[in-house]
């Protein structure tokens, strides 16, 4: 029996959706990424909020948005995680997502924040990390490399993310001995 | 002929190919609206999605708009 040869009309068809599913999974940074170098102007408008200014301390980046319930759950949590950890080792940025930014900065003039948090309206660090889920946040070493990633944030995630970091801070400071 | 309807094929299903656009996590904002549910009170929502599972024997019943963050 004689094989039947595609058509370019069958390959097209097949090798388009493939093409959709594969542009749909754009790569997400994982621990042993280097984490993208930003700057993004302040959510307060004081100023930009950069990466590279933290260099040599374990920073904690979240990503959050005023309508992202889980977010506004995590935010007590990673405001009581400031007082946890040493000012001079730790720091912690946020990256706001509200394509309005008077729904966030609302948000915040009733729950105050003391880390500073930069507005990225248009998704453009979100699109550079690969946010697969809101909230997203990431613990990136003092060299700019990211060590753990969390997805989501439920109960009891607050003393997962503690541990997380106490040994990142551990493994550091081993590190510059 | 059978050229030109292969051209037309290719062509559609690219253009088509540019509408495969996934929502991205942090582009829900605007979908998390309240106005934006199938129903926006809560008890009649869970109403309406109680029948529905009950008549279509699926889960999880009704639509995925509305108060959504993209992270279940």
């Amino acid at each position: 029996m004689k094989a039947r040869r595609p058509s370019a009309t069958r390959l097209a068809l097949f090798a388009l959706p493939m093409i959709c599913l594969l542009a749909a999974h754009a790569s997400a940074l994982e621990e042993g990424d280097r984490a993208p170098a930003f700057a993004a102007p302040a959510l307060d408008g004081k100023g930009t909020v950069e990466l590279s200014q933290y260099r040599g301390k374990v920073v904690y980046l979240d990503f959050w948005a005023s309508w992202c319930g889980p977010c506004l759950k995590a935010i007590p949590e990673i405001e009581d995680m400031r007082d946890d950890f040493p000012a001079d080792e730790f720091q912690i940025l946020a990256v706001n997502l509200d394509q309005q930014k008077k729904k966030a900065l609302r948000f915040l003039e009733k729950n105050p924040i003391g880390y500073p948090s930069a507005a990225d309206p248009k998704g453009r660090l979100p699109d550079q990390f690969g946010v697969e889920t809101m909230p997203t946040s990431y613990l990136i070493d003092g060299d700019g490399v990211i060590r753990y990633v969390h997805r989501g944030f439920s109960r009891g995630d607050g003393s997962k993310l503690r541990e997380e970091i106490r040994r990142l801070l551990a493994t550091q400071k081993l590190g510059k001995k | 002929m059978q050229r030109i309807v292969l051209s037309i094929v290719v062509l559609s299903l690219l253009l088509a190919s540019t509408g495969c656009v996934r929502v991205k996590p942090w582009e829900r904002d605007l979908l998390a609206l309240r106005n934006m549910a199938w129903e926006p009170d809560p008890v009649e929502a869970k109403r309406e999605s109680h029948i529905y599972f009950s008549k279509e024997a699926s889960m999880p019943g009704g639509s995925g708009g509305g108060g959504g963050c993209g992270c279940n």
